[in-house]
């Protein structure tokens, strides 16, 4: 499973790398980065529960 | 639906006692009138008609269309210009958050994490032996204002005052509906804070601290420095949204706790949940009730047609327990897996001081319920929430079971 950050619509609510630190990152003006997109299958709960939780809908999942 | 003047649901909404138990109005507005638009003027009493926007999907489109929807020309609060960054649109906006963002940023708030918590500890220990606080007055008020005041290096001595502008701009002590009076309080009050930050930024001129205000006059956007104008902006804009809203959250979430110890004790047993506890209870109270817009161009929403200028206000409470979107809304549920909660804002003006404000709302409930695990309200006491912002005048807590 890949996941993927969509930078113009992320507005920093920092609520997908306070739910997933493994997953996303934060960079200096609080906006998300993703670690890695490739992840592995124990760190899907976590990418998810951090995709449902972004206000701006800026994270999607994607199965390949 | 067009609205009649007897049941205007913006008087409902901000009713003296509304704020108390406000998902009365916020359910009534949901099943009612979720986009009600009526011609009686708007509740701050600037003309033109005035509408209320109550469901999750319509605020979370709101909030993100200022192109519709604007919060360019919505506030009137002592200010001669616009606020830096709430009263500008994108993409003007963008270049402020881009200056903004990162003083306020995860990481940095992290690193104020320890000497934020040895503070509430200080706030805690000067009523701790007294068995009993009042404490909106003892705690919620002193503690974010103190941060705030140590975050900017302006002195705790101007605490006072800083208090006292804050209750004259936000809830001015006149007459309700009172609107002339009001506005002559916040004119009067808004020339009393720009002197004030033009001679805070007078003396970072001449010499440096280590605080914000000479960190923003070292800044630049595109290679210019900030004028002078749109560094009081800000500072206006910082001392208002900066000061009241922790105090009232922590109101809300103590007051909420202090009758539900079934809630509290989970948080008591286990302070990893204190994170999902803020979340869920930012959901549940959400302690600023609305926010204000004006509508840019024409447009539809629910049915309703809304017309340029009309005056919008921005139920964010109201989508805070709309079914559509959270399952048993009315349930505080600390394992409710996804939620979405709009209590800090969504789309570009997203509250700038929502990673400050986490961090102090939950390192506070971490301390208070470490060292105060069990307290209640006495019986007979009497409090009140004020509307828009919800704070309580005064919060009396007894400690200990029984
Ligand atoms: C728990 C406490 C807080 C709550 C509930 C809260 C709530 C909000 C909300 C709902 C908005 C969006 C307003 C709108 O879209 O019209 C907002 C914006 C803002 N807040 Fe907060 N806030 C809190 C704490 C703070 C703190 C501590 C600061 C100071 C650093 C702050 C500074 C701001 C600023 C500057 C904006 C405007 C951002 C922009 O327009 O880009 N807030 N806040
Ligand atoms: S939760 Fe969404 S908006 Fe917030 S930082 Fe993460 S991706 Fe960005």
């Amino acid at each position: 499973m890949k996941v993927r950050v969509d930078a113009a619509t992320c507005q920093g609510h920092g609520r997908c790398y306070a739910l997933a630190p493994d997953v996303f990152e934060s960079d200096d003006h609080g906006h998300c980065m993703v670690i890695d997109a490739e992840l592995t299958p124990e760190q899907e709960a976590a990418a998810r529960a951090g995709a449902d939780n972004c206000p701006e809908d800026a994270i999607t999942l994607t199965d390949d | 639906m067009d609205v009649q003047p007897d049941t205007d649901p913006a008087m409902v909404l901000f009713s003296p006692d509304a704020a108390d138990e406000p998902h009365k109005p916020y359910r009534h507005l949901l099943e009612q009138c979720p986009v009600a638009r009526s011609d009686n003027g708007s509740i701050s009493g600037a003309a033109g008609a005035s509408v209320l926007i109550s469901r999750f999907e319509d605020l979370n489109w709101a909030l993100k269309h200022p192109e519709f929807i604007s919060s360019e020309d919505a506030v009137a609060i002592g200010n001669d210009r616009p606020l830096i960054p709430l009263q500008i649109d994108p993409p003007e906006h963008a270049k402020y958050r881009r200056l903004l963002d990162p003083e306020f940023s995860p990481k940095k708030m992290a690193a104020l994490e320890p000497d934020f918590r040895v503070l509430v500890n200080q706030v805690i220990d000067q009523f701790l032996d007294r068995g009993e606080c009042d404490f909106h007055e003892d705690f919620a008020t002193p503690l974010p204002s103190t941060f705030f005041l140590r975050l900017t290096a302006l002195p705790l001595s101007d605490l006072p005052v800083f208090l006292q502008w804050r209750d004259n701009i936000i809830r001015p002590d006149v007459e309700p509906g009172d609107f002339d009076a009001a506005a002559e309080i916040r004119a009067a009050t808004g020339k009393e804070i720009y002197a004030y930050f033009e001679r805070a930024l007078d003396d970072r001129t001449a010499q440096r601290d280590h605080g914000l205000l000479s960190r923003l006059l070292d800044a630049e956007i595109e290679g210019h420095s900030l004028t002078r104008e749109e560094l009081l902006d800000i500072c206006y804009l910082l001392i208002i949204a900066g000061l009241d809203t922790v105090t009232a959250t922590l109101d809300c979430m103590i007051h909420f706790l202090a009758r539900h110890p079934d809630e509290r004790r989970r948080l008591v047993e286990d302070p990893t949940l204190s994170p999902v506890v803020v979340e869920e209870l930012m959901r549940f109270e959400t302690p600023v009730m609305v926010t204000a817009r004006t509508v840019k161009q024409d447009v539809t929403l629910g049915d309703v047609e809304l017309r340029a200028g009309d005056n919008v206000t921005l139920v964010l409470g109201a989508g805070n327990i709309d079914a559509e979107e959270f399952r048993e809304p009315e349930t505080v549920d600390f394992d409710r897996g996804r939620n979405r909660h709009l209590a800090f804002g969504a789309g570009p003006h997203r509250c700038l001081g929502s990673h400050l404000a986490r961090l102090e709302v939950r390192v506070a409930l971490e301390e208070w319920h470490r060292r105060i695990p069990d307290y209640r309200i006495p019986d007979g006491a009497e409090f009140h929430f004020s509307p828009g912002i919800r704070q309580t005048d005064t919060l009396p807590l007894v400690f200990g079971s029984g």
